[in-house]
């Protein structure tokens, strides 16, 4: 074999081991140095340390940094003398090559200081190409993924549905779309902080991973808006992945030392022949709104007429929009009167919107979009600075009046940290008195969001502002919170009221809700109150106040200064 | 071609690792009180084989252990079975009877028993006395691949109490990723100390999947490793006697063990004109397989052909698939061998490895023959391997297995073969 030259080739071969595909490329390549010239020993050496090593021990390999500096052409080791060569490798490196009862020759030594040259070079090519392709692997990830939860983003989320819908065929499973939506999310963020919020989205996403299979994808489309990407024979397949993906993420987490419990609902499509992902998608986030509906922890699947539901609260929520902007949406106000002598001591204020084509909207109409879209805080408030505006404005004409007033809003305004704001401004620009105001919201918005709320209540507490309860005795009913916050009024449910002189048990709890309100010195107000039987059964009862169609509708501004001026002349008259 | 014999005088290791045995009566490692038992002079060592061809698992095991279990209590047991038995069940009879030693095995391509070559049998390779230490290990792999496998299992170095000369013996998933990696693994732990002999499991050419045994347990994509230590000397003998075709050509492309293109060409279709291919072999990846196997290539080392083993083929993208690396940029050439070069070759390694053993008295042998060389063969003329064999070693117990690759590190850091036999005689 002397005829065919060997060297060229073995340092063709040994550079052939790099790869930026194999993370080990540099310790195949030495292997290759020793296999090439038969050496038991090689090793690479850089600033006084060993980075690769084969052949000998740990024990053994100092021998090599003892002699980095003076390169004998010997080493005496157990198995013998190893005859080294010290090739650099440049930048003050070098690649040690020893074998056992040989030395290299001429053409050996030539190879070897060739390889250690060429070997710095590749290697310094191979970290170049390899840290290029990290940063283009991590812009491309950045692109993709979200960088918090490190789950595909809505671009990533779109590709893939689009690949496999395209890959679908008939009689296969079908590509499944799960929007998961977590109910409530921004009052974490409100009541926890953002950090807590951002916890609370990682921990939904591994709780997301967990929960489906190997082969579906999960994905973050923005905020609290999850999706996962399955495929499913039967609908109730999609629908067992709901239950078990609402069951897991419902389940309480430790966020900043509390327990956080807060449900998604989901929303589940079926990819149809010819669907885009976009389509399909779409579609399954109409299901997640129907899920909302229906309550909080809940599922429900698309079906076409949510479309035409959707395209109708689209155009609702725009002219909403429009109407918010225009002043459209406009204070009604209930009176209240007193017991037993029927005197008006004030006004509920309800929102009312004068729409220019279809004329006095009642908030059935809008209010549910309203709190969708987030618009009800904004109307909201609104109400809360016009009323109180009109209010103050007949303290003028009517300085013996101390009319008060209620104004309901709901309970996203209600945990905004900055309807305290709102308020002030009103009282400040009206004049009215704070003790003349009652802010009403549901017992149930009180309990149950107490954490988001217990600031808000503070503030308007330290205001001067009082709570009034609205539809108390339908819900959690517990009596602490009617000592520890500022309640003023409660106000019994029309539901109770409607069974007085009919049903046996509406009558005792009426009593017994009185009774509480005396015994905690709130004035009590029963709303509903439509026939003078109900009425006469109230004063019998001993209820303070009361609300109604009996005693009128809510109507605007001048209607209800009508019924004052008129009250105003019957005292006079009296 | 010649291949050095290697004597390692050895210190012990240093570190620690996974699924480790260690036997040794004077130590006490892990001794039995049956060991201890034992009255045995420090020199005494002995070798026995037994083999089997009945098909009943238990009967078989029960004719190929005889003869070891009549010779005393072994300390090491190597069970080279046929697929053909269940391994799990051979390996469980076998560690039932054998006390305390090391078990290790591994599924074949045929068996070498004393004075016979077999297949769809057991052989069973023993080793026994207080002259050797023994120790074993097993790493497990992965489809990607057996280097830690192979280093894990070499780890057994760790727990072996060290004598005058010490071998580690592997015995590697032959179907698994490329088979370079076993050496390079274990020669990671083992060093320049110790020299590496083993072969690759068979699965008697189905080239489906191969188990490796350790204890009683069977792994595939495995490496499991025996670490042999004695007083007396140990010799390596590697031969494989084929004939480059003509002038090597160069590896113009190739990744691991798939080799595209040779001078720019077609791999496949250099290597079936080459040799002049018949038709049938053109198109059929069975009857490729088949005829391939008596025409290897050869890999350009610094003074020696080393063989690489042509698998397969895909006869899509034209590319040659080998059980072990064809480095790009290197020479390859087209190898051809005979009868007559296999023989020879059998008796060149055996009596290297005799001659490694510095004079001292041979006491046995363990051969790794590729499955190859007996494919050259053939049924007719087997037996005159045997006689070959037997013409080296006497009438002194030998045995091994027809593999799918042999290990033999005895100089350098490689030592990755194809179609050779690798023969380590002890003393």
């Amino acid at each position: 074999m002397s005829e065919v030259p060997w060297s060229l080739h073995l340092l063709s071969e040994v550079l052939a081991a790099f790869s930026v595909d194999d993370p080990h490329a540099l310790r195949n390549v030495i292997n290759r140095v020793a296999e090439a010239v038969d050496a038991e020993v090689v090793a690479i050496l850089r600033e006084g340390k060993i980075s690769h090593c084969i052949g000998l021990s740990a024990t053994e390999q100092p021998l090599l940094i003892a002699h980095a500096l003076d390169h004998p052409a010997s080493l005496r080791l157990r198995s013998g003398l190893l005859y080294t060569y010290w090739a650099p490798m440049g930048e003050g490196a070098l690649l040690v090559v020893g074998r056992l009862r040989e030395p290299f020759n001429l053409e050996e030594r030539s190879l070897l200081r060739a390889m250690g040259r060429s070997i710095q070079l590749s290697a310094q090519v191979l970290q170049a190409l390899t840290a290029e392709r990290e940063a283009k692997d991590a812009a491309l990830l950045q692109a993709t993924h979200d960088a918090m939860t490190g789950l595909p983003s809505r671009s990533l989320v779109l590709d893939r549905l689009e690949a496999i819908l395209s890959r679908s065929n008939p009689g296969d499973r079908v590509a499944t779309v799960l929007f998961v939506d977590i109910d409530r999310f921004k009052q974490i963020n409100d009541v926890h902080g953002h950090a807590s919020g951002d916890q609370f989205l990682i921990a939904v996403a591994n709780v997301l991973r967990r929960v489906v299979r190997s082969g579906d994808l999960v994905g973050r489309l923005s905020g609290d808006e999850f999706v996962v990407i399955t495929s499913t024979a039967m609908h109730q397949d999609a629908e067992a992945l709901a239950a078990r993906i609402i069951e897991q993420v419902s389940r309480p987490l430790l966020l900043a030392g509390k327990l956080v419990s807060h449900s998604p609902s989901i929303g589940i499509a079926f990819a149809l022949a010819g669907d885009t992902a976009e389509t399909v998608i779409e579609n399954a986030d109409m299901a997640m709104y129907r899920a909302k509906d229906r309550g909080r922890g809940c599922y429900a699947c698309y079906d076409p007429m949510m479309r035409l539901d959707a395209q109708h609260r689209a155009a609702i929520e725009a002219d909403l929009r429009r109407g918010v902007r225009q002043g459209e949406i406009r204070p009604y106000l209930q009176p209240i009167v007193t017991l037993p002598d029927r005197r008006l001591i004030g006004f509920e204020a309800l929102a009312r919107w004068q729409h220019p084509l279809r004329g006095l909207l009642a908030p059935s109409e809008f209010i549910g979009v309203a709190e969708d879209t987030g618009l009800i805080i904004e109307i909201d408030t609104l109400i809360l600075k016009d009323a109180c505006a009109i209010i103050g404005g007949w303290r003028l004409h009517h300085p013996e009046q101390h009319l008060q007033l209620s104004v309901n809003v709901s309970g996203r305004t209600f945990a905004d940290p900055s309807l305290p704001d709102h308020v002030a401004r009103a009282l400040q620009s009206s004049g009215m008195e704070a003790d003349s105001l009652y802010i009403e919201i549901t017992e149930t918005m009180l309990v149950e969001d107490i954490e988001a709320t217990i600031q808000v209540v503070e503030r308007l507490k330290q205001l001067g502002v009082r709570l009034a309860i609205d539809d108390f005795g339908t819900g959690y009913s517990s009596l602490l919170y009617l000592k520890r916050f500022p309640v003023g009024i409660l106000k019994i449910d029309r539901s109770f009221i409607d069974g007085l002189g009919v049903d046996r048990e509406d009558e005792v709890i009426v009593k017994a809700v009185i009774g509480v309100a005396r015994a905690l010195d709130i004035e009590l107000v029963a709303e509903g109150v439509e026939t003078e039987r109900q009425l006469e059964m109230l004063v019998e009862l001993g209820c303070d106040c009361v609300q109604g169609y009996l005693f009128g509708r809510p109507c605007d501004a001048e209607a209800a200064e009508a019924l004052l001026n008129r009250q105003a002349t019957l005292a006079k008259a009296g | 071609m010649p291949a050095d014999p290697l004597i390692a005088p050895l210190a012990p290791a240093t570190t620690g690792t996974l699924a480790h045995q260690s036997v040794d009566p004077v130590a006490g490692v892990t001794a039995t009180p049956e060991l201890d038992s034992l009255e045995e002079s420090d020199s005494e060592r002995w070798i026995q084989v037994g083999g089997s061809i009945l098909l009943d698992s238990e009967q078989a095991v029960g004719e190929a252990l005889a003869p070891i279990l009549a010779s005393g209590q072994p300390k090491l047991v190597l069970l080279f079975c046929s697929p053909s038995h269940d391994l799990s069940l051979a390996a469980a009879l076998v560690a039932d009877q054998i006390g305390a030693a090391g078990l290790i095995g591994c599924s074949t391509a045929g068996e070498l028993a004393p004075d016979r070559s077999i297949g769809g049998g057991i052989a069973i390779w023993a080793l026994g006395g207080a002259g050797f230490s023994v120790s074993t290990g097993l790493g497990q792999g992965s489809a990607s691949g057996l280097r830690q496998a192979a280093s894990d299992a070499a780890h057994c170095l760790d727990g072996l109490q060290r004598r005058a000369h010490t071998v580690l013996v592997l015995l590697a998933d032959g179907l698994c990723g490329d088979q370079m990696e076993v050496v390079r693994g274990a020669y990671d732990v083992a060093g320049v100390d110790v020299p590496l002999v083993g072969g690759c499991a068979g699965d008697d050419m189905a080239m489906q999947a191969t188990q490796q045994i350790f204890g009683r347990r069977v792994h595939t994509n495995a490496v499991v490793a025996a670490a042999i230590s004695s007083d007396a000397p140990l010799g390596i003998g590697v031969s494989h006697c084929w004939e480059p075709l003509g002038e090597p050509m160069l590896v113009t492309s190739s990744d691991g063990t798939s080799v595209s293109t040779l001078e720019d060409r077609p791999a496949l279709d250099v290597y079936l004109d080459a040799f002049d291919a018949p038709d049938e072999v053109r198109s059929d990846p069975e009857l490729f397989a088949s005829w391939a196997t008596t025409r290897p290539l050869g890999i350009r080392r610094r003074d020696r052909i080393e063989i690489r083993y042509v698998s397969g083929a895909d006869f899509q993208s034209r590319k040659l698939l080998t059980i072990a690396e064809v480095p790009q940029g290197g020479l390859a050439f087209l190898m051809q061998g005979d009868e007559h070069s296999v023989l020879e070759a059998t008796h060149m390694a055996c009596q290297m490895a005799c001659e490694g053993l510095q004079g001292a008295p041979l006491k046995g042998m363990l051969l790794f023959d590729c499955v190859a060389r007996r494919s050259v063969l053939r049924d007719e003329r087997i037996s005159e391997e045997i006689k070959r064999i037997n013409a080296v070693r006497g009438d002194l117990p030998v045995g091994g297995f027809y593999t799918y690759g042999e290990i033999a590190r005895t100089k350098g850091a490689g030592g990755f073969h194809n179609q050779t036999l690798v023969a380590l005689a002890l003393a």
